[in-house]
């Protein structure tokens, strides 16, 4: 449910009802009027304050929620200050408004949304736990996402992202890593969507699950390799570029120089496999996901243990020459 | 086989930065080249091996090259180490 949804901004408040109706319980009063608004934040917001006249900074083209606090405090007036009060959200374009909790909106309420054009939900959920579930739902739809050539896998539980140069071996390097028991979240083409500070892959609904391997066609992960070797979503952990062997020549042989790469504005930890016949690039899949591993646990990887060792023996030999 | 001593000139001796630095400069040749710290000889194209000598800094190291641009690549890797690897010199 979560890949298909239309790219902002037109998420409209009926793709909501669509997509999360169900799970936030929504029931529409006002038939079809203003379901064809869109949501421009994944943000609510609570207009008690603007029932009491203090309008300055109300964001009215945030989903309005009536939570207990402002139906008791409607209930508890006359009619007139009942309009009065509604006409001081409603003077706004509000784009849709929520009665949480099973709550029974007033009738000025229903009136005020009909002729203001903008649509009227109940649900029956409490209004905290609804509004993290709106928040939630919605932050993902408008989450900043992109479509990455590449294929996404879980190695040993580190959400490893293997690009590189059409026909280098991407599928066949993870081919591999099936067969030796990890799994698969989507080949040649990841959906990724940066949530907070994490990136979040996942693949096309309809193509996901199945590899196109040169001279053999398309595969079906799940059926040839049984449902454990895919996987919905995984977070992104690692980047891991296949390049041409003559790149070999400027690379790195220290291990030392760590590198990054950008996506969607969060760093994300690269490294660079030379591809070469008799190279497994298979193994060394799992070598760099073991690797990443190591390193968020202690900090340092293998080649700065190595290097500090080292830097300690030299220390212990420096020859006899003083600096002038 | 063209050889030559000369000393390493950074503080920190040949560790794992300069010990790549030589291999990349030494895989540019054809030739066969080697380094030896007096007690052992190693290929100067494998990293491990460099940093096995554990040159330390201000000790001596004999480079020796073999092979079609021998002088070439003797000349290379000893530029390499003679620039201290772009660290701080004793």
């Amino acid at each position: 449910m979560r890949e298909e949804y239309p790219a902002p901004p037109v998420f409209s408040i009926q793709d909501m009802v669509f997509h999360a109706g169900d799970m936030l319980g929504l029931r529409c009063l006002t038939g079809s009027l203003g379901l064809e608004k869109p949501l421009a934040s994944p943000e609510v917001s609570r207009p008690g304050l603007c029932l009491t006249g203090y309008t300055h900074k109300f964001l009215s083209n945030k989903i309005q929620i009536f939570g207990e606090t402002e139906i008791t405090m409607l209930e508890a007036m006359d009619t007139d200050a009942r309009r009065r009060a509604l006409a001081n959200v409603f003077a706004f374009p509000v784009v849709c408004s929520v009665v949480s909790k099973g709550l029974s909106p007033p009738e000025e309420l229903l009136e005020v949304s009909r002729k203001s054009g903008s649509a009227l939900f109940l649900s029956p959920r409490d209004t905290t736990p609804l509004i993290n579930d709106i928040t939630g739902f919605l932050r993902e739809v408008f989450a900043p996402r992109k479509a990455i050539h590449g294929s996404l896998v879980d190695v040993f539980g580190e959400g490893i992202l293997c690009v590189g140069r059409s026909a280098i071996g991407k599928s066949e390097a993870v081919l591999g890593l099936l067969e030796r028991g990890h799994r698969l979240i989507a080949d040649d083409m990841v959906s990724v969507r940066r949530n907070g500070d994490i990136l979040v892959g996942s693949g096309d609904p309809t193509t996901r699950y199945y590899m196109e391997l040169r001279g053999l066609g398309f595969v079906n992960v799940p059926e040839l390799f049984g449902i454990g070797a895919v996987k919905e979503r995984q977070q992104i952990d690692l980047l891991v570029r296949l390049v041409d062997a003559d790149r070999m020549g400027e690379m790195d042989r220290s291990g030392l120089e760590t590198m990054t790469d950008d996506i969607l504005g969060l760093k994300v930890p690269l490294v660079e496999i030379p591809v070469l016949p008799g190279r497994n690039v298979t193994v060394l899949l799992e070598v760099a996901a073991m690797l990443n591993i190591r390193k968020k646990n202690t900090g340092s990887s293998w080649s700065e243990q190595l290097n500090k060792e080292l830097l300690e023996k030299l220390q212990q030999r420096r020859g006899p020459k003083e600096p002038p | 086989m063209k050889t030559r001593a000369i000393t390493v000139p950074n503080k920190l001796g040949i560790h794992a930065r300069p010990a790549a630095l030589i291999v990349r400069k030494a895989s540019e040749y054809l030739s066969e080249v080697f380094i030896s710290n007096g007690v052992d000889e190693v290929n100067a194209k494998s990293i491990m091996g460099v940093m096995t000598l554990a040159a330390a800094g201000g000790t001596t190291v004999k480079i020796s090259a073999e092979g079609p641009d021998e002088e070439k690549a003797l000349e290379g890797v000893c530029e390499v180490v003679e620039s201290g690897f772009g660290e701080e010199m004793l």
